[in-house]
């Protein structure tokens, strides 16, 4: 390779240790690009709205298709009920984390396609991760696509700290979604108003919180959390996404208000 | 089926034993800039010391993507593309250095296997050929996760094999790299380094070196490690070096996770 080619930048990473942090450092000197800075990334739970069934369901679906040619929607969706499932029969057999993953990964998908048919008629498309270069021709003819939350690591899912269930699941998978893509916004559409400082179902006194940043929620060391820790990491770590909404879905309205950049449920920011 | 994957007693509760899928496989991680362009001089060495461990071995051989992969991140970099993106055009990189090493120990039996069915048909694969190969790099590609500090993507290929290693609780993970272990300071840049012969991932966090000649975040995977608690690193240059740390002899720097 003749050393002309290359950049400074270019010559320093072919020569240099990746793990230097002053050479890493000199990776974001350039500013970066937002690749679909109109795109708004929404989570569907799976447990939280989807497993209620058309109770919940039928209401986002009209919702979501109220938006359609108002905001650019890249659906994703958890996976529930029965992950968990699956997750418990799993870890009583003995297998390791990168199973549950793949395990976790299907679940989201059935959920996906539910999703993905019940908007089919408006020409919406279900995309997996190996047809993620076509998403921005689908959003822009179509309006949304939908995908399954689950991250795609399968196998190489990272252990957690404790346990054994996977640590990045699908809370994960859309925030990264989000933070890649420069989106507009990261709406967790779930079924409780927002983060509380306990889980509101077992403790009827927990309390409400609409607005937190990551440091103080991790002072607070809160036994439960409305979105998975991992996202609470990476969200300071992120270049774009420095900021989700966890709203609930079960209340009508609540969708397209926070698509419309109002604050109508927990708003959680890196700052 | 209601309780919270987030409480924190649910996640301790799922803490228990973990099966070994390919107990007898080992895992060889060989480096794309530290071997493979070095050329035929340093690979081909390392080829043969393949060859010979195959007879008795089985072997999950990964492959990094080398200068390749750092031209390809400089360029995106300088276009201001994000992390994930700079993950998934790192995968062809290491892909093309795997095809390279397979070419070369297929006459031995090696399976090159596409990254899109690696992880499901290994298992057959491991007791039908005494060796598979792949590229290194784990399936994060968008979903990687943003650094700590800058934009090169966290999980490269060392963490690749690790984390497979791990998962399929192979009994060993070798790094091939072009030095004889870890050092105090990069030995190519001060020769008065010192070798570190052992030491504990949280040790070596705790040390905060300048350079490490793995992904740091193989030792935040080694310390979440459930079965496998070490790595070591030999070599690639000192060939006899590769077998003798999959017989599990101490002959690198080995990084355990205590």
């Amino acid at each position: 390779m003749q050393n002309e080619l290359l950049t400074e930048l270019g010559k320093s990473l072919v020569t240099g240790n990746l793990t230097d942090p002053t050479l890493l450092a000199l990776t974001a000197s350039t500013e970066g690009v937002r690749i679909l800075p109109n795109a708004n990334v929404i989570k569907v739970g799976g447990q939280s709205l989807i497993d209620r069934g058309r109770e919940a369901v039928f209401p986002i679906i009209e919702e979501i298709e109220e938006n359609l040619g108002r905001h650019k929607m890249i659906i994703g969706t958890g996976a529930g009920t029965r992950a968990r499932h699956a997750y418990s029969v799993g870890i009583d057999l003995g297998v390791p984390t990168g199973v549950l993953s793949v395990l976790g990964t299907f679940v989201s998908m059935q959920n996906a396609r539910m999703l993905h048919y019940l908007l089919a008629k408006h020409g919406i498309p279900f995309i997996e991760p190996e047809q993620f270069p076509q998403l921005p021709l689908y959003l822009e003819e179509r309006g949304a696509v939908i995908f399954f939350g689950m991250p795609p690591y399968t196998f190489w899912q990272r252990n957690p700290d404790v346990g054994r269930i996977p640590p990045h699941r699908t809370d994960t998978g859309v925030f990264l979604v989000s933070e890649v893509f420069g989106a507009r916004s990261m709406i967790y559409v779930k079924d409780e108003d927002g983060l509380y400082t306990a889980d509101p179902k077992k403790d009827k006194r927990a309390k409400f919180i609409p607005k937190i940043t990551v440091g103080e929620l991790r002072e607070m060391d809160l036994q439960d959390v409305v979105v998975e820790r991992a996202v609470l990491d990476l969200m300071e770590r992120a270049e774009w996404r420095r900021s989700i909404q966890v709203i609930n879905g079960l209340v009508r309205g609540n969708l397209t208000r926070a698509l419309d950049g109002e604050h109508v449920g927990t708003v959680i920011t890196a700052d | 089926m209601r309780e919270s994957l987030l409480d924190k007693e649910v996640m301790a509760s799922t803490e228990s034993s973990v099966v070994r899928m390919l107990p007898n496989a080992h895992v060889v991680k060989v480096g794309g800039r530290s071997i493979m362009d070095a050329g035929r001089e340093v690979t081909y060495p390392v080829v043969d010391a393949l060859r010979v461990l195959l007879e008795t071995e089985r072997l999950i051989i990964g492959v990094g993507g080398g200068v390749r992969s750092r031209h390809v991140f400089s360029i995106g970099l300088d276009l201001g593309l994000p992390t994930g993106v700079l993950a998934q055009l790192s995968m062809a990189d290491a892909l093309g250095n795997a095809h390279l090493l397979g070419a070369l120990l297929a006459p031995h039996g090696v399976v090159a296997i596409p990254p899109e069915i690696f992880g499901h048909l290994l298992p057959l694969f491991i007791h039908s050929a005494p060796g598979v190969i792949f590229n290194g790099v784990p399936p994060y590609s968008l979903w990687e996760h943003p650094p700590g500090i800058g934009r090169i993507p966290p999980h490269r290929t060392d963490a690749g094999c690790f984390i497979l290693a791990e998962c399929f609780g192979c009994k060993t993970i070798t790094l091939v790299k072009d030095v004889d272990g870890l050092y105090t300071e990069d030995p190519k840049e001060n020769p008065g380094a010192s070798l570190i012969e052992a030491i504990g991932a949280r040790e070596l966090q705790r040390r905060g070196l300048p350079s490490l000649p793995f992904d740091e975040v193989l030792l935040d995977l080694l310390v979440n490690a459930r079965l496998v608690r070490q790595f070591q690193i030999v070599n690639g240059r000192k060939p006899e070096c590769i077998a003798a740390a999959v017989r599990g002899e101490h002959v690198g720097t080995i990084v355990h996770a205590d």
